[in-house]
């Protein structure tokens, strides 16, 4: 395809061209514009009815702009939420999780990317059925497991045989997110697995063999090539490992007892609302805007995030070859 | 002498490529095959918290099917609705990936805004903007009432129920399927940049429209990154928590009844691994029989 560049050195378009070019512009426009219209329009709704008071939020002629403006939507949500507890136990377990899966992730997928070794087309393929199983189905069984720790069966047997329990029980502690994620079987990462493989597999092999042949170890050229060169790809990873993280409630209602990351609330906050004596009914819109304001507070850390690699994650999309 | 150094490295190697993969193999034994297993013995036995388990054999499997009036319901709705939201979303999202891939003005705004999905439909927050909650019905409506007349413009256009009703479909899940998308177009954009220009190049001297470059260079080109997105939208769709079978399953599990709720997932994710190797067969076959 050439593009506009090129068309132009060539020379000047001649004029039904330019027109034509024209409209084709403005249609792109209209289309992207209208689509994107929908796709941002709960954004603009939670913004709208989070601000607007309460008077202007139930006056039908205003829709977009509220007539007053108020934070105090912002201040209940604050207690009922408990907002600021929620969030530093959100950085404490999930954030320090997401960060720890992306580094343990990239270093089995430079195993899996770079080197040949017998059982590697079936580990391969169970690396894929990671993909396929979704956690819901181990979720029981590992609460077990974290009840007792044990590495096949071995303390269990020690305490059968001398009655000492060396098991720990890590339920409720952050290292049942920690732990799993070390070894790299986290959460969803068979998927930053397979990302990681595909870049990999497309980095220029020829430096790294040097660096071999030169007599560096693996582990080296791994940490002194192959890192430096994967910035983009640890963006591409760092970015869906900290959403799915920020975003998963499942395994957080499921291994704490208390100190709940912030998307537990989310997921009850329609009966956090009601226990603060707001309830939530078709007669009584101004629940509403409380359940709208919460969704924003809950989407503005990760939304940050966004705005601020934005940048970097957008331009490099298309050069991280995840279709490989 | 030289063959035998050769292997020494190639066996050097091998080493140090279990060196590297030995981390996740460690976490995939401990965190993925045992609760796996453990989950089918469950799914066959009697499970009572803090006393013995007992084997009871495919008893809740038949309980689901035969006795439970839910089950064989969500089971229905779970996979149906794939259906309809697969091709949309391919189709969806493959045209916004053409529209974003291309040199414009503007490209990077909205890219921002097309990857944002990419950011909050991940999460909690879908569930409430696109109403699946009950209480809050009244968030999706007010939005799709504000933004146009649907039932308006289905009246004027007079079409048949079946479409009419169809569309009405999509339009009131407008908003889950494009913000659904995001990945999707994501990997439809990174599969067009891998496309090499001098294929777009070459048809353009021998005078092929933009049309004919779409069906016979992009569209072929797509054919494996459009199984990636197609298998990702089906894991995503069948797993995602707002599936009905895993909605009840996840309650269950709350309350303390894992025996049931492990079959209940068992036998859905059996006839969705049935449904996805049908997929691949059938896809790869089409492949084969069109462009060789």
């Amino acid at each position: 395809m050439l593009n506009q560049e090129t068309v132009k050195s060539i020379g000047r378009k001649p004029a039904a061209k330019k027109g034509k070019a024209v409209l084709t512009a403005v249609l792109r426009w209209f289309i992207l514009l209208s689509i994107g219209y929908i796709v941002v329009y709960p954004l603009f709704y939670m913004i709208s009815s989070s601000l607007s008071s309460r008077e202007s939020f139930l006056d039908p002629n205003c829709v977009w702009i509220p007539k007053s403006l108020t934070t105090y939507n912002f201040k209940f949500m604050w207690g009922v939420m408990d907002y600021g507890k929620a969030f530093l136990s959100t950085i404490k377990t999930e954030m320090v999780s997401a960060l720890i899966e992306v580094a343990s992730c990239a270093i089995a997928a430079y195993g899996f990317a770079r080197f040949k070794f017998r059982g590697r087309g079936f580990l391969t393929a169970c690396l894929f059925l990671t993909i396929l199983i979704p956690s819901p189905m181990l979720i029981v069984p590992l609460m077990n497991n974290f009840s007792h720790l044990d590495v096949l069966g071995i303390f269990g047997l020690f305490n059968k045989l001398t009655g000492i329990d060396l098991r720990l029980n890590l339920l409720g502690t952050s290292w049942t997110f920690w732990l799993p994620s070390l070894f790299a079987s986290g959460l969803k990462s068979g998927i930053l697995i397979y990302i990681y493989i595909q870049f990999f597999k497309g980095l220029p092999y020829e430096l790294e063999e040097a660096a071999w042949i030169d007599g560096a170890t693996p582990l080296r050229t791994f940490v002194s090539i192959a890192v430096p060169s994967s910035s983009v790809v640890i963006l591409t990873v760092t970015v869906f490992s900290v959403i799915w993280h920020w975003n998963d409630y499942f395994l957080a209602t499921m291994y704490m007892e208390k100190d709940y990351p912030l998307a537990v609330t989310m997921n009850k906050i329609n009966d956090l609302i009601n226990y603060a004596g707001i309830y939530l009914t078709p007669d009584k819109p101004e629940g509403l805007a409380y359940l709208m304001c919460g969704c924003l507070m809950f989407i503005i850390p990760p939304l940050v995030f966004y705005l601020i690699v934005q940048h970097w994650f957008v331009e490099s999309i298309d050069r991280v070859g995840i279709t490989g | 002498m030289k063959k035998r150094k050769l292997r020494g490295i190639e066996s050097l190697k091998s080493k140090y490529g279990y060196m590297f993969v030995s981390i996740w193999v460690i976490g995939f034994v401990l965190f993925f095959a045992t609760p796996l297993i453990q989950s089918v013995i469950y799914s066959l036995s009697d499970v009572v918290i803090g006393g013995e388990t007992s084997f009871a054999g495919i008893k809740h499997f038949k309980m689901l099917l035969t006795e439970d009036p839910d089950y064989t319901k969500n089971l229905s709705a779970s996979l149906s609705s794939i259906l309809y939201s697969l091709p949309l979303i391919l189709v969806v999202s493959l045209v916004l990936a053409l529209m974003l891939n291309q040199e414009f003005r503007g490209r990077l705004f909205f890219r921002a805004i097309y990857f944002l999905p990419v950011i909050i439909a991940t999460g909690v927050v879908l569930k409430y903007i696109s109403g699946y909650g009950s209480t809050t019905d009244k968030v999706s409506e007010s939005v799709t009432d504000n933004m146009f007349q649907v039932t308006d413009i289905m009246n004027v256009l007079n079409l048949p129920a079946g479409i009419a009703e169809y569309v009405q479909t999509i339009i009131s899940n407008i908003f889950s399927l494009l913000w659904q998308s995001g990945i999707q177009i994501v990997l439809f954009i990174s599969g067009l940049q891998s496309i090499p220009s001098s294929l777009y190049e070459a048809s353009r001297v021998e005078g092929a429209s933009k049309w004919e470059d779409f069906w016979f260079i992009t569209f072929p080109s797509l054919s494996r990154v459009t199984l990636l997105v197609a298998i990702f939208t089906m894991i995503d769709q069948f797993t995602s928590s707002t599936s009905p079978i895993i909605e009840t399953a996840y309650s269950k599990m709350q309350t303390g009844i894992y025996d049931v709720s492990s079959a209940m997932l068992w036998f859905y994710f059996l006839i969705v691994i049935a449904v996805m190797g049908v997929f691949l067969i059938l896809y790869n076959r089409m492949l084969m029989r069109r462009w060789g």
